[in-house]
C-alpha cells in the first residue's frame, strides 16, 4: 500500500519522479513513480550497497527478464528497466489489486468458481513462463495480485533459468516453506513441476484460507512438505483429486501446467467478457480492488523528515484538547486493521491536529509520524518484578503495588482488587485468573482457586492437594495451561519441594517431580515456569551471588525430567519464558537458543561479534521477545536486532540510532508495523520495514506488554501505566 | 477510457487531452468531459467544456457557482479557466464512471441494493443542498458520476444553462428529456427543489430499468412507490429528498452515505470498469512532441 517516502529515499530513479513508497525488503525498495509523460509505475530498486554483489545483480537482471516473459496479461507489464545502473531498477505497471493473502484475509476463502478461474489463469501464466524456460520458484499468495481482470504473478526475486545452478546454494531454503515443493524443501532442483506443486498450495489456500500443510514453525513445515500428507479436507470435492495429484511428492507424477489449465476449465473457467473474472470475487475483495484503484490517485503523502525524534509529549499528558475519545478510539481501531491499512491511515492521523506535544511548530516535526496519544493513563504502581500486563478475556489484570488489580481495557479504570501480595501466587490462562489460597488461612492443604473478575475474591478451590502444605508463603503458581495448573510446592510431610501438575477439572494431582527448595531468602523457587509444546520449562531463581541460572524441562504428560542445564546470565534475570516449539531463547552476553528436546545449544548469536567479548559478566543483549519466528533483542547502544529464531542468523539491525542508552532489561514489544523498545528517552518505535526509529514516547518504562488482540501496547512505569495503540 | 475523436480539442488551456469520459454517441450529456493532463505530466484531471451549441456564458456562470460550493455529494468543480468564448473547468482525476457507463459495464439495470445505495446517496446530497436553498438543477443519468466511494452529482445547473424555450422542446435538447419535470418541459418555469426530486426519480428509474421513463410494471416492486412518487406530475406530490433517503436506506445515519470513507459495494463488472479506467489512465502517456 502507499506510504510516505523516507527522508533518504531518492527523488528520482531513472526517468521517474518518485512519489511514494509501496514496499520494501532486505533487497531493495518498491516505489510509486511517474514519468515526464505522466505515466505512473511501480519502480523496484536493488539497494545500492547490494548492487556490488554480482549474484544479486544477476538475479535482478533475471527477474527483469522473467517479468518481460510474463508480460502484461499474467504479470505486470515491464515499462522500462536498467539492471546495469549503480542502483539497478525495474519499472512495471502499477497493478491494481490486493495480494491473494490480503484478499483471502479480507473476504474469506474464495468460492469454487473463483478458485477455478484463478487457477486456470495462474496455470496459463506459469505455462507461458515455463515455455521460456524460466521457473518461478517462489509462487505464494503474497506474490499473486488479484485484479478485477484476473490474477497477476509478480516478484520473480528468485526466478531463474533452467539449470542456472550456481545461483542457489543447495539447501539454502530461499522459498517460503508453506508453498515450497518437497524437492525445494530438500534442497534439490525445483523445476517446472515444482511450480505446479506450489500452485496447488496457492489454490488450496485460496479455497480454505490455509496452505495444504498448515502453518507453524518453518522446520515443521519443511518436514510436512517433504513427508506429510496434505490436508485437502476443506477443499471443494470436485477439486480435491486434481489438487492432490499436483501435490504428489514425485515431480513426475504431477500434471503439467497445460493439463492443469484444461482441468480447471481453461479459458471458460470465468465468463468470457471483460468483467467475467470480477463477478466471481467476494464483495470485500472487490472493495479492496476499488480502494487501490482510487487511492493511487490521491495526493501522495509528504516525505518524512529524518528520524531524530525530539519533543515527545510528556508521558502522562492527558489526551490533547479537542481530540475526542471517539477519535482516539478510532486510532486504536485503525491499528487493529493491521499494517496495510495503518500504512495509509497512520501518517494521516498522526500528523493531524492532535499534535500538541509542545514545540510542534518546527517544520520537520510536521512531516514526521508523531508518537500516538495515550488511550489512557492510570496511576498504577508497578512492582519491581512481575509487572507484566495480563490480558484476561477482554480485560486486564496487573499488579499495582501489593495488590492484583482488574483493569478495564477501554478506560484504564480499576474494576476490582485482589489481596494477593506475592506475585508468584497468581497466574492466568488468558481467559481466567487463578491464585493459590492464602497461606495465612486455617486450611492445611494447598489449593488453587479462581479469582473472581467482579470482586477479586477467591472462589471455591478447583484443586485441593492435601499432600502439600497450604501454609507455605513460597508455594508458587507457575502457570495454567490446558486446564492444568503447574505449581512449585512444599510437601506436607518431609519438607521436600516438588514441581506439581494439578488437573483443575478433576481437582486431582496428575504428577510431581522433585525440585530444589528456594535458594534465596525472600524469593520463591522459580523465576518462571511455563508450558511449551510437550515440555514444562522451569527456570530456578538464582542463589544470591551467583551468575548461574538453572534451567530444567519436564515431560508435560508424565512429569519426568527431560534435561537440566546451568546457564550464565548478566543483568536482571529473565522473568518470563521466551520459547517456541523448538527452542528456548535467552539473552545476556550472547543470544542463545536451547533445544527444548534435549537442552542442547541450538545456536549462539553474537559471540565475538564486533570483536568484543565481556567474558560473560556483562549484559550485551537485552531481554528477548519472540514474534513470528524472529527473536528481537536490544544490543547495547546499537539498538534493535532481529535474529531468525530457527537459524540464529541476523535478519536485520536497527539503522541510524545514536545517542540513546538502551534499557536492556526491558524486553521489546512487537506489533505489525513497529517494534517498541525502551531507552533513556522513553519508548522508541522502530519501523519493521525501514528498520529505523520513527518516534519516541517520552516515558520511563519498566515493562512493555503488547496485546495484539486488543491492539494495545501497555507501558508500565514505576508510578503510571499507559495504553498506546499498538501498530 | 474512451478514445478522442477528431473534433475533440487536443489541448484545453495548458492541459493536454488524453481521452473522453463519455462513450462516443452518448446522449443526454450536458457537458463535454475529458480526461486531461498537465504538460509536465504531474497532474491528471477531469476537464469539462460547455456542450456543443450551448451558451458558454450561461454554462460558465453555473460552473462558477458550482466551484464556490462545497456540498457533500456534489462533484467538486476545481478551478475555472479559459475565455468567455471557450470556458472550462478542471478538477483532480479519480476513477469515475457516468451512470450510463455503469449500466453499460454491468450489462443492464443495476441490482436493487445498488440502486438503493446510489439513490440514497444522491437524495442525501440533494437534502443537504436544499436545506441551504441550493437547487442542483442538473440531475440526470450522465450527471451522476460513480466513484468507488459512491456517486457524486455533476452537471450543476444544466437546466438553467440550457433552458427549454417554449413548449416545443425537440430531441435537440442536450438534456435527457425524461429528467425534466413536466412544469419545466412546458418551458417558462425555473427549476426548483421539486424539479430536482423529479429528476432524482428519473435517475433512479434509469438505474433500475435502463431508461428514465419506464412503465410502472418495469420498476422492481420494492422501488416502485418511491420512484413513482418522485416522478409525480404534481410538484406538491413529490417527497422531500430526506424522505426519499429514508425510503431507500431505512435507518441510514444522516451524512453517512455522501461522507463514505470506504469503498461501497458495487457489482463485479462495475468495479472492473472503474479499475480498468484507473489502470488505463495510470498507463497513459502524454503524446510525444510533434506527433
Amino acid at each position: 500500500m502507499i506510504s510516505p517516502l523516507l527522508h533518504d529515499d531518492p527523488h528520482t530513479v531513472g526517468p521517474f519522479r518518485i512519489l511514494a513508497r509501496l514496499g520494501g525488503g532486505g533487497m531493495g525498495t518498491v516505489y510509486l513513480g511517474r514519468s515526464a509523460a505522466g505515466r505512473t509505475v511501480a519502480v523496484k530498486t536493488l539497494h545500492t550497497r547490494l548492487a556490488g554483489d554480482t549474484t544479486l545483480r544477476t538475479r535482478f537482471r533475471l527477474e527483469t527478464d522473467a517479468a518481460r516473459v510474463m508480460g502484461a496479461v499474467h504479470g505486470a507489464a515491464v515499462v522500462d528497466a536498467d539492471p546495469q545502473a549503480p542502483t539497478p531498477w525495474l519499472a512495471t505497471e502499477y497493478v491494481l489489486g490486493p495480494p491473494l493473502d490480503t484478499a483471502v484475509e479480507a473476504g474469506g476463502p474464495l468460492p469454487e468458481p473463483a478458485v477455478r478461474a484463478l487457477g486456470a489463469a495462474l496455470a496459463a501464466g506459469l505455462e507461458q513462463l515455463h515455455r521460456s524456460e524460466v521457473v518461478h520458484r517462489d509462487l505464494k499468495p503474497s506474490n499473486i495480485l488479484v485484479t478485477a481482470q484476473g490474477p497477476r504473478i509478480i516478484d520473480f526475486g528468485i526466478a531463474r533459468a533452467f539449470g542456472d545452478e550456481h545461483l542457489t546454494n543447495v539447501g539454502s531454503a530461499v522459498g517460503t516453506p508453506a508453498f515450497m515443493s518437497p524437492e525445494q524443501a530438500a534442497g534439490l532442483e525445483h523445476a517446472a513441476a515444482g511450480d505446479v506443486f506450489a500452485l496447488a498450495g496457492v489454490l488450496i489456500f485460496a479455497a480454505t484460507g490455509t496452505g495444504p500443510f498448515g502453518g507453524g514453525a518453518p522446520t515443521d513445515l519443511l518436514y510436512r512438505v517433504r513427508f506429510g500428507e496434505p490436508d485437502l479436507g476443506r477443499v471443494p470435492e470436485s477439486l480435491r483429486e486434481l489438487l492432490a495429484r499436483c501435490l504428489a511428492k514425485d515431480p513426475a507424477h504431477r500434471p503439467s501446467t497445460g493439463e492443469l489449465h484444461g482441468a480447471l476449465g481453461g479459458a471458460a473457467a470465468a465468463p468470457g467478457d471483460r468483467g467475467g473474472f470480477a463477478v466471481l470475487l467476494p464483495d470485500a475483495v472487490l472493495r479492496e480492488i476499488a480502494r487501490r484503484s482510487d487511492e493511487v490517485w490521491r495526493e501522495p503523502p509528504p516525505r518524512l523528515a529524518p528520524p531524530v525524534p525530539t519533543e515527545a509529549p510528556r508521558a502522562d499528558a492527558a489526551p490533547a484538547a479537542g481530540v475526542s475519545r471517539r477519535r482516539l478510539l478510532a486510532v486504536a481501531g485503525g491499528a487493529l486493521l493491521g499494517g496495510g491499512v495503518l500504512g495509509g491511515a497512520g501518517w494521516a492521523l498522526f500528523s493531524g491536529p492532535s499534535d500538541n506535544g509542545g514545540g510542534g511548530t518546527k517544520k520537520d516535526a510536521v512531516d514526521r509520524p508523531k508518537p500516538p496519544s495515550a488511550l489512557w493513563s492510570a496511576g498504577l504502581w508497578c512492582p519491581e518484578s512481575g509487572g507484566e500486563v495480563m490480558p484476561v478475556g477482554r480485560n486486564l489484570a496487573m499488579r499495582a503495588g501489593i495488590v492484583l488489580c482488574g483493569i478495564n481495557a477501554e478506560s484504564g479504570q480499576s474494576t476490582w482488587q485482589a489481596n494477593i501480595a506475592d506475585v508468584w501466587r497468581s497466574a492466568t490462562d488468558g481467559t481466567r485468573l487463578y491464585a493459590l489460597r492464602d497461606y495465612q488461612e486455617d486450611a492445611a492443604a494447598l489449593a488453587v482457586c479462581e479469582v473472581s473478575q467482579t470482586d477479586g475474591q477467591l472462589g471455591k478451590p478447583l484443586a485441593e492437594l492435601a499432600a502439600f502444605t497450604g501454609k507455605e508463603q513460597y508455594n508458587q503458581l507457575l502457570c495454567v495451561a490446558g486446564g492444568t495448573a503447574y505449581l512449585v510446592a512444599r510437601a506436607a510431610s518431609g519438607g521436600r519441594w516438588y514441581l506439581v501438575a494439578a488437573d483443575l477439572g478433576t481437582g486431582k494431582e496428575r504428577w510431581r517431580s522433585p525440585v530444589d527448595a528456594p535458594q534465596s531468602k525472600g524469593f520463591p523457587a522459580a523465576l518462571y515456569g511455563g508450558v511449551v509444546g510437550s515440555r514444562v520449562v522451569l527456570c530456578a531463581y538464582p542463589a544470591s551471588d551467583t551468575k548461574f541460572l538453572r534451567l530444567s524441562a519436564y515431560d508435560k504428560g508424565s512429569g519426568k525430567q527431560a534435561w537440566a542445564v546451568s546457564e550464565t546470565f548478566a543483568g536482571a534475570p529473565p522473568t518470563r519464558l521466551v520459547a517456541d516449539e523448538h527452542n528456548l531463547y535467552l539473552a545476556a552476553d550472547t543470544l542463545t537458543a536451547r533445544r527444548l528436546s534435549d537442552g542442547g545449544l541450538e545456536w549462539l548469536f553474537g559471540n565475538g561479534r564486533d570483536g568484543e567479548g565481556s567474558g560473560g559478566d556483562q549484559r550485551r543483549y537485552g531481554a528477548p521477545t519472540l514474534q513470528d519466528g524472529v527473536v528481537y533483542s536490544v544490543r547495547e547502544d546499537q539498538g534493535l536486532l532481529a535474529v531468525d529464531a530457527l537459524s540464529g542468523t541476523l535478519n536485520w539491525q536497527e539503522q541510524g540510532l545514536s545517542g540513546r542508552k538502551s534499557k536492556r532489561d526491558v524486553a521489546p514489544a512487537v506489533g505489525k508495523r513497529y517494534a517498541y523498545c525502551v531507552d533513556d528517552k522513553g519508548v522508541r518505535a522502530v519501523d519493521l520495514k525501514s528498520r529505523k526509529a520513527v518516534w519516541t514516547y517520552a516515558s520511563e518504562p519498566v515493562v512493555l506488554t503488547a496485546d495484539a488482540q486488543g491492539g494495545r501496547l501497555y507501558v508500565r512505569q514505576e508510578k503510571r501505566t499507559l495504553a498506546l495503540p499498538l501498530a | 477510457m474512451e478514445r478522442l475523436r477528431q473534433d475533440d480539442p487536443a489541448r484545453i488551456g495548458d492541459l493536454v487531452t488524453l481521452a473522453r469520459l463519455d462513450a462516443d454517441g452518448s446522449r443526454g450529456v450536458p457537458e463535454r468531459r475529458y480526461l486531461a493532463r498537465s504538460a509536465d505530466g504531474a497532474h491528471t484531471v477531469l476537464a469539462c467544456l460547455p456542450p456543443p451549441g450551448g451558451d458558454p456564458a450561461r454554462w460558465a456562470a453555473e460552473a462558477q457557482q458550482a466551484a464556490r460550493l462545497t456540498q457533500p455529494g456534489f462533484w467538486p468543480v476545481g478551478g475555472l479557466g479559459g475565455t468567455p468564448a471557450f470556458p472550462w473547468w478542471a478538477a483532480p482525476y479519480r476513477p469515475v464512471l457516468p451512470l450510463p457507463a455503469v449500466l453499460a459495464a454491468h450489462g443492464g439495470p443495476l441490482p436493487e441494493p445498488v440502486v438503493r445505495m446510489l439513490g440514497g446517496t444522491l437524495a442525501e446530497a440533494l437534502a443537504s443542498a436544499h436545506v441551504l436553498g441550493i437547487v442542483h438543477g442538473g440531475v440526470c443519468p450522465a450527471g451522476v458520476l460513480l466513484t468507488v466511494r459512491g456517486p457524486l452529482l455533476s452537471c450543476f445547473g444544466a437546466t438553467r444553462a440550457n433552458p427549454v424555450v417554449g413548449a416545443s422542446a425537440t430531441g435537440e435538447s442536450v438534456l435527457e428529456t425524461g429528467c425534466l419535470a413536466p412544469e419545466l418541459a412546458a418551458g417558462g418555469a425555473a427549476v426548483d427543489r421539486a424539479g430536482d426530486v423529479y429528476a432524482l426519480g428519473a435517475v433512479l428509474a434509469y438505474a433500475a430499468t435502463g431508461h428514465t421513463v419506464p412503465e410502472r410494471q418495469e420498476i422492481p416492486a420494492g422501488l416502485r412507490d418511491v420512484i413513482t412518487a418522485c416522478r409525480s406530475r404534481d410538484p406538491q406530490g413529490r417527497p422531500e429528498p430526506a424522505r426519499v433517503l429514508a425510503e431507500l436506506v431505512p435507518g441510514a445515519a444522516y451524512g453517512a452515505l455522501t461522507g463514505a470513507a470506504e469503498p461501497v459495494s458495487l457489482p463485479g463488472r462495475v468495479v472492473e470498469a472503474l479499475s480498468r479506467q484507473s489502470a488505463e489512465v495510470l498507463a497513459a502517456a502524454l503524446p510525444t512532441q510533434g506527433s
